[in-house]
């Protein structure tokens, strides 16, 4: 019998280019120009040439005066390197929020939570006039030369913060851009004819395991700039001196696991039942001889142990959580009894690593702590499985909360969510109170759905989590979306935002709604094309209210809170309470 | 001790510590003015104009008030007292007159539809949980519809493939109404397993009449009915998680113009209070 077979093409890594109007002329202009000029073109390989990397990784950007190029405290998955022209950086303290296009995170007073008695519109999504004016300082722009703001007052700027000039040659963006966390200076251009090459996170991956002069380059920035600052924060290596804490830094390795945009696939392989954890790529096996202290950077892991035949969730590890240093100081002190890693750690998503060898650990960190401080030794019947230790134990998430709860919300990544919206379904009535007090809060609009994922008698409702790895904020090009400066909410700038829907489609919990905005009188909104303008809504935590999220304080029975999901013991209690 | 159990405590504690309070107050004041009644009816009506105004207090969630279920808690103690003082202010007496007699039915169509109100929440979530097939209340009726078509086009698809409308026929006769709407209302509040079981086996009894395609698609339609009937039971449930209050609030409100009619007649018919 015949069978009919859907030909399609494999996906190939160039699928998709960065800019698909990056020319040959303009590639071969990038070859002349340093760094490139000094790269080894026979060290790549062939399927990701050089060539092919500046080609399809790459875009050739020019900034206008006083345009932003990267924000403080926006998430950005590409670095740059300043090809013609100057870049100023501008330097701690920072500028204000209302000048990177952002809003200013405000509550409302005791008599504007009053006046929504009688102010709230009849129509939904209305926006008024005052809401879709930036600050002073600022403006945005969208349409087809891309998106972007602008700083108003350049010299005023330049005389007022401290600034740092960035020329030709200058790398920047890319520490960010490996280690997935914020930025940590806003930099923009200075005249009109700033010149950049972006290098987006996969090519600058490619360029760094093919060059050994820009792989040494940046890792001597990211070990100069950021290990010694984070290492300083972790208690083990809070007593080395500056001459043990050198050789620390020296040894370390780094490792970016994962893909960047996981958000994407993880909608595909979720929609196709096909996730599995077996699938996800191992940092370090149970069983394995522990070879270094795995610190997490940034992303999260999934903790497992082998369970029959399968392998049980203990815990999902976020960044600042270790691994494996039980194991090594343990053999650090038994030498004659050495253990092998006691657990699995997996990449969920994304994960970013800082690895501290075992070596170093023995010969320069361990000496340093005091004995009481050291984790406790395994002993005999933790080793032969027959008994469980306190530290296992307080590891052991799954026992809190129940495993089948533990596997659901590490299948469906809700540990990344720092304020997710939880319902007890056994007290929760179904009442909708919640959904009101939401719509009534926001002018109508509820911005939540009732209605989610669940497991046993919990339900995740479909509502921002305000996660800890913020997946929405990567890419968007007006850093309309952006964590607030009081709670670190999410939040939507809707003067900035252009509507483009990319945070809504990075988004892996679908929790972003695209809405058309309405005027005052109840009207659509429309651009000059007559097309009408859409503005990205998601919950805000009530962020300008005084009481707080609306949904949980109007639940009468219990049943709704907002939970960290990386604080397992607190849900543990209000599980069992 | 679990927080439930512990803030339960704390709130019967409280209730049983201000029956005590007034209880035993209350022949004092019986022997030291005639007028008592006055007293236990202003203590009363404050206390229902306060439980009344738990529902102002949903309708503007973003005035900084504290949370509902506080309110609620309040709400449920509070109004489980007022039936002390409202005992001690008739004299535990039934009333004569039709105007009191009005006044007391409000009054008890409002206890019992609160405390009905209260078991209801408590236990049902329990089984709409443990019954799952989880949906929000609003989309009931577009699911219902989805269904009854996927029954319809499989009771009718039988017609040319087995040349024979048994199937079809057993559908119009015993199924199609059952698809028409939310049905069993009742049944499925009390639990009461009857007109589905008696369902599921007229399609057992049709089999013997059915050859394997049609077999087929009367396990596939039976699917389908356990479906609608998981949708009607979260219908049933949901809907009157809902409704109760339809009859607590407007008899609220009902109750207060009432009592203030009362007010008004007490103060009009005597030389007012002493």
């Amino acid at each position: 019998m015949d069978t009919v077979h859907f030909v399609i093409d494999k996906p190939q890594r160039w699928d998709s280019s960065f800019d698909p109007d990056m020319s040959e002329a303009a590639v071969t202009r990038l070859l002349g120009i340093r760094p490139f000029s000094e790269m080894d073109v026979t060290k790549f390989s062939k399927r990701t040439p050089l060539r092919g990397i500046l080609k399809n990784d790459a875009r050739i950007r020019r900034f206008k005066n006083g345009e932003i190029i990267v924000r403080a405290g926006d998430y950005g998955s590409s670095a740059f390197l300043v090809l013609s022209g100057h870049a100023r950086v501008v330097l701690n303290p920072g500028l204000p929020a209302s000048m990177l296009g952002r809003r200013k995170s405000q509550r409302k007073g005791l008599f504007e939570i009053v006046a929504q008695l009688w102010t709230n519109p009849r129509d939904p999504e209305v926006r008024t006039q005052a809401e879709l004016e930036q600050d002073t300082g600022v403006k945005s722009r969208s349409g087809s030369q891309g998106a972007g703001v602008f700083l108003q007052d350049v010299p005023r700027i330049l005389d007022e913060h401290k600034t740092a000039t960035m020329s030709a040659g200058d790398f920047f963006g890319e520490i960010a851009a490996l280690s997935r966390t914020s930025r940590t200076a806003t930099i923009f251009a200075v005249g009109d004819a700033t010149e950049l090459l972006e290098i987006r996170w996969q090519g600058l991956r490619d360029l760094l395991r093919f060059d050994d002069h820009l792989r040494h380059h940046i890792d001597r920035i990211y070990r100069e700039r950021t290990l010694a600052t984070h290492l300083r924060e972790i208690p083990i290596f809070k007593r080395l001196n500056d001459e043990q804490l050198k050789r620390v830094i020296a040894q370390t390795q780094f490792g970016t696991y994962g893909d960047y945009d996981w958000s994407g696939d993880y909608k595909r392989l979720a929609r196709e039942g096909k996730h599995s954890p077996e699938k996800e790529t191992i940092i370090a096996q149970e069983g394995d001889y522990p070879n270094g202290v795995v610190l997490i950077r940034s992303g999260f892991a999934r903790l497992s142990q082998r369970f029959g035949h399968g392998h049980r969730t203990l815990n999902y590890l976020g960044a600042g959580c270790e691994f494996g240093l039980r194991e090594i100081a343990h053999n650090w002190r038994q030498r004659t009894d050495a253990v092998p890693f006691q657990q699995t750690l997996r990449v969920i998503g994304y994960t970013h690593v800082i690895v501290v060898p075992t070596p170093v650990m023995e010969e320069v960190v361990l000496p340093t702590v005091p004995p009481e401080d050291l984790p406790a030794l395994f002993t005999p019947g933790e080793l032969a499985e027959t008994e469980v230790s306190e530290t296992t134990r307080k590891l052991d998430a799954g026992a809190k909360i129940g495993p089948e709860l533990m596997e659901f919300l590490t299948e469906n990544r809700y540990f990344n969510g720092t304020s997710s919206m939880v319902i007890d379904l056994e007290r929760c009535t179904r009442c909708d109170d919640c959904v009101r007090a939401c719509a009534t809060t926001n002018e109508g609009n509820p911005r939540f759905l009732r209605h989610g994922q669940i497991s046993g008698r919990i339900m995740v409702a479909n509502s921002c989590m305000h996660c800890a790895d913020p997946v929405c904020l990567i890419g968007c090009p007006t850093g309309a979306i952006h964590r607030g400066q009081i709670g670190g909410e999410v939040l939507v700038n809707q003067a900035t935002c252009i509507g483009c829907s990319i945070c809504s489609n990075n988004c892996p919990y679908e929790a972003i709604r695209m809405v058309e905005i309405r005027e005052e009188d109840g009207a659509f909104m429309v651009d000059k094309d007559m097309k009408p303008i859409v503005k990205a809504t998601k919950c805000d935590k009530c962020s300008d209210q005084i009481g707080g999220p609306a949904c949980e304080r109007s639940c009468p029975h219990g049943a709704l809170k907002r939970m960290d999901m990386n604080n397992l013991d607190a849900f543990a209690k209000w599980l069992h309470r | 001790m679990k927080g439930f159990v512990r803030r339960r405590l704390l709130w019967v504690g409280l209730l049983v510590a201000a029956t005590i309070s007034v209880v035993s107050v209350f022949p004092v004041w019986a022997g030291a003015t005639t007028r008592t009644a006055y007293l236990t009816g202003w203590l009363l009506f404050g206390l229902m104009v306060l439980l009344t105004g738990y529902n102002w207090f949903k309708k503007i969630p973003y005035l900084p008030l504290g949370r509902s279920e506080l309110w609620l808690q309040f709400h449920i103690y509070v109004g489980l007292f007022t039936g002390v003082l409202f005992l001690l202010h008739v004299g535990g007496r039934w009333p004569t007159g039709w105007f009191e007699l009005v006044l007391t039915i409000l009054y008890l169509i409002v206890m019992a539809s609160g405390v009905l109100g209260i078991f209801i929440s408590r236990g049902w979530p329990k089984r709409l949980t443990a019954r799952g097939g989880e949906v929000p209340f609003e989309r009931i009726p577009v699911i219902r519809r989805e269904l009854r078509e996927r029954a319809e086009a499989l009771a009718l698809s039988t017609v040319p493939e087995a040349k024979s409308a048994t199937v079809a026929e057993f559908y119009l006769r015993r199924v199609h109404d059952f698809f028409g709407g939310p049905r069993n209302f009742l049944s499925h509040l009390f639990e009461i397993r009857l007109p589905f079981n008696a369902l599921q086996s007229d399609f057992t009894d049709l089999k013997r009449f059915l050859n394997e395609r049609e077999k087929q698609v009367a396990d596939q339609l039976m699917a389908l009915v356990r479906q609608k009937d998981g949708l009607d039971y979260q219908h049933a449930l949901q809907l009157t998680l809902r409704l109760w209050l339809f009859i607590h609030i407007p008899i609220t409100y009902s109750l207060m113009l009432w009592a203030i009619a009362h007010i008004v007649l007490v103060y009009g018919f005597s030389a007012g209070a002493r």
